[in-house]
């Protein structure tokens, strides 16, 4: 009885274990997602986009993600690099003011895993979104272009011409690669391409509205930027007194394309300017505080075009808590990180149009010019000032930032200032008044402005945003409308419109605080100073010296040329009892900033990174950059 | 006991430091490839630390160049292993034309050669000297020696030490080369010293032309100047 007990237990669990059995191969795994899932479900395709969003490089940016070989490249570090800024945070990245030459891999980019996804993206939603609606597959195939579009774009502007990819690329396991290994377009194509591309999607994009998917003003905001960056590639590439080409146009546009592509830009330009919803920001009626808010405030923003978003609390950068004003910052370590250099304080105008250079001593420079105030050296500049850069005797988050270097002590039996400046921050002179600032500047202690100048742009106004508890979730702009004005400007100028680019350089001047029609003539001398001021640490300058081929003039190594070194303009109070009219006044000294090393020097052999030898190896039939 | 212990045991771990040091470390190269670049027997004066030759060896899995920087006198040396090495021209580089011929090296010992290459154009006779107290004149002739490339400029640098060149200077004096009608007669070109000099006892200069599209120049070997 007890063994029939058994073996009727044997038997059911012989039943259980069968019935169990059935479909035990043939289960659908929980934790992996198939292609016909992931390709008919909006919700995972609009995941999956994020991440291609996430990963547009950029050479500066707000985060300090590096990762080249993916694509992911977006430090603001970087920011440091050239003549907008400096390194003054700690002193272990002092080697970003002794660049002693930009080397021939810098702004290396070669992707091509990032164009393999999407194109791998763009070919599994033709084949597996069976059930996704007509215009969904569309929609979601033309905003994977655009991202393709958008990388070729970075591309080409650091490497020349790249191979073209736009499927695929699978290994047959014949033991013959050469059907893979593609050669370089010409640089011409690859800008070709990315026109075609935009003017193929742009209607199809949807989106419309947002700032943070592609949509139709977004692809046309790229094909502004990349046709004027083409047509002043094959104008100025042009001019040189020796042209950068290559035989077979993989580095080098002919001169007589350039026309055409002005056109392009204009064109695409024009589109975003009277068909998009977009406006100048004017929503503040102080301009400076205006400009600054064009670029960082969210809410109610009307000029920006496309941003990579950051949402407190989770999705957050450091930006603000490593680059605030040393005398505002609201942690116990970081701030003053990069800089503004007075080079580019110089570059915005005053108010009536003239040179921006700073009057600090007279003009047979025998003495300072002495100021009542310590910001009234900055008296009628460009509004765009206030909007970029802290300087001394303004303010941040309603504190006042103090700027002082030191107090100059007259001397009387020398007949000259005995220069006195504090071993620390926000010291009392033996009068009792202040020595040297809460915000510096000073020669040697990190992270404190060694200009005399911080950043504004990009700080969080926001409480608590510069610790690192909270931190900061100010928006990086890739596109806003601003630089659309000065591209339609720049090609209407260089197209001989001299009319309609004064139209667009002096609505934005205008916004700047200058007067209506502030210019009446043009020069592309001055255009691109409105370049500088306007888009000063948008990830411009750098792309904008190459293509108009004065990178190397700009910045050619010598100790002895302005332009290639950062200055810094240091604020003293002075005590010369008995004179009242200089006793109790600022003066204002311009120096090489003391942490700032060695020249900038860009060579001809920086205009077109060089390819690494491993793909060189990999790839026989790519060639190399010139000078490399 | 205790005290001798305790005085050998640092002397012994030492011991059996520098003996595993030893133990499967590889050589480290012996031989030196030294020489200098060279046009008609002469040395060039080039930028310090700006002109590169690349060196490859073949038959190494991991395939990369070895670079060496040229000195502003024209000379370069690099410690190397024994062997068979090709020695490149890197295009573009140098002030000189492109010449992408590899050079066959074979390094055993200490090796010395000349890395012949045709500047586009030479300085020939430089003479610099001070006129007066607080000027500087240069003279000296354009010798062309390849067609091909525009001449885009002559510069004349100063500096505190013998290293002086473009990116290393106190002061320069450029002259376009649109400005120079006849490169068959001696350029001048004068200078004020600048004020950071004129105190000095003694400064270095040096002349330099300017090959349109190239990167580098070709300069006379420095001056002092007392």
């Amino acid at each position: 009885m007890k063994r029939n007990y058994i073996y009727s237990l044997m038997v059911t669990g012989l039943f259980l274990l069968t019935s169990c059995m059935k479909d035990w191969l043939d289960r659908e795994p929980r934790t992996i997602l198939s292609d016909e899932q992931v390709w008919n479900d909006p919700k995972q395709i609009v995941a999956l986009l994020a991440n291609f969003y996430d990963r547009i490089p950029a050479e500066s940016g707000l985060t300090d993600i590096n990762d080249g070989a993916d694509g992911r490249l977006f430090q603001w570090r970087n920011m440091a690099n050239y003549d907008e800024g400096m390194w003054s945070g700690q002193s272990n990245e002092d080697g970003r003011n002794n660049i002693t030459s930009y080397g021939f891999n810098s702004w290396y980019l070669w992707n091509y895993t990032y164009i393999r996804d999407i194109n791998l993206a763009l070919e599994n939603i033709e084949k597996y979104g069976v059930s996704l609606s007509a215009t969904a597959k569309q929609q979601y195939s033309a905003e994977l272009r655009f991202l393709r579009a958008l990388n070729y774009f970075n591309l080409v502007k650091r490497m020349g011409g790249v191979p073209l990819v736009t499927t695929q690329l699978i290994y047959d396991y014949s033991g013959n690669v050469s059907n893979l290994q593609l050669p370089r377009a010409k640089e011409s194509e690859v800008y070709d391409f990315i026109a075609a591309e935009v003017d193929a999607i742009k209607e199809v994009l949807g989106n419309a509205g947002s700032t943070t998917r592609a949509n139709k003003y977004t692809a046309l905001a790229l094909k502004s930027r990349a046709m004027l960056y083409a047509g002043s590639l094959a104008k100025y590439n042009g001019l040189m007194a020796a042209p950068i080409t290559m035989p077979g146009g993989e580095v080098g546009i002919p001169a007589a394309l350039a026309e055409s592509y002005y056109q392009k830009a204009l064109a695409a330009s024009k589109e975003i300017i009277n068909g998009g919803p977009y406006t100048l920001y004017k929503n503040n009626p102080d301009a400076g505080e205006n400009f600054y808010e064009a670029v960082t405030k969210k809410a109610n923003n009307k000029e920006v075009i496309f941003v990579k978003d950051f949402l407190l609390p989770t999705r957050k950068h450091w930006f603000s808590y490593d680059n605030i004003a040393r005398g505002v910052r609201e942690d116990n370590l970081g701030s003053s990180s990069v800089v503004p250099s007075l080079n580019l304080v110089e570059s915005f105008e005053y108010k009536d149009g003239s040179n921006g250079a700073l009057k600090i001593r007279t003009a047979d420079n025998s003495d300072f010019i002495y100021y009542d105030n310590v910001s009234d050296v900055f008296a009628n500049k460009d509004a765009r000032l206030y909007g970029t850069i802290i300087y001394p005797g303004t303010s941040f988050k309603s504190l006042a930032v103090s700027i002082q270097a030191g107090v100059m002590v007259w001397n009387s039996g020398r007949n000259a200032y005995d220069v006195v400046e504090g071993s620390d921050l926000g010291t009392t002179y033996s009068d009792g008044k202040l020595l040297t600032g809460t915000s510096g500047p000073h020669r040697s202690i990190q992270e404190v402005s060694n200009t005399g100048f911080y950043l504004r742009k990009y700080i969080d106004p926001n409480d608590k945003t510069s610790t690192r508890g909270v931190q900061s979730d100010v928006w990086w702009v890739w596109f806003r409308l601003g630089e659309i004005y000065l591209n339609a400007g720049e090609a209407a100028f260089e197209l001989g419109l001299t009319g309609e680019a004064l139209t667009y350089i002096n609505a934005l001047r205008e916004r700047a605080g200058f007067g209506m029609n502030s210019l009446t003539s043009l020069t592309i001398a001055r255009i691109r100073n409105e370049r500088r001021v306007e888009l000063a640490f948008e990830d411009h300058r750098l792309w904008d010296l190459k293509r108009w081929r004065l990178a190397d003039k700009v910045w050619n190594g010598s100790s002895s040329n302005p332009d290639a070194m950062i200055y810094a303009l240091y604020p003293y109070r002075v005590i010369r009892p008995g004179d009242a009219n200089r006793d109790g006044k600022y003066v204002f000294v311009k120096m090489v900033a003391p942490r700032f090393r060695a020249p900038r020097f860009f060579q001809l052999g920086n205009y077109y990174t060089a390819i690494d030898q491993s793909v060189l190896n990999n790839n026989p039939k790519i060639i190399k950059n010139p000078f490399h | 006991m205790n005290r001798i212990l305790s005085l050998h045991i640092p002397a012994l771990l030492l011991l059996a430091l520098v003996i595993g040091c030893k133990k499967d470390n590889y050589e480290k190269p012996s031989s030196t490839l030294s020489g200098k670049v060279v046009y008609e027997k002469d040395a060039i004066g080039l930028r310090s630390n700006g002109v590169q030759l690349e060196l490859w060896q073949k038959g190494f899995e991991l395939f990369t160049k070895i670079p060496v920087y040229v000195a502003q006198d024209g000379t370069f040396s690099a410690s190397l292993f024994d062997g068979a090495y090709k020695l490149v021209r890197l295009p573009g580089n140098g002030p000189w034309v492109n010449n992408t011929d590899s050079i066959d090296v074979t390094v055993s010992g200490n090796t010395v050669i000349d890395v012949p290459v045709q500047p586009y154009f030479v300085v020939r006779n430089a003479a610099i000297s001070k006129a007066g107290s607080t000027a500087l004149t240069a003279t000296f002739s354009i010798g062309k020696v390849s067609d091909g490339r525009a001449l885009e400029s002559v510069t004349l640098f100063v500096g505190k030490t013998s290293i002086v060149d473009a990116v290393n200077n106190l002061g320069s004096v450029a002259v376009n080369g649109a400005d120079i009608t006849d490169i068959t007669v001696p350029v001048t070109i004068n200078m004020n010293i600048p004020g950071s000099l004129t105190g000095q006892s003694f400064f270095y200069a040096r002349v330099s032309i300017k090959t349109a599209g190239v990167a580098e120049q070709i300069y006379s070997q420095p001056v002092k100047i007392e």
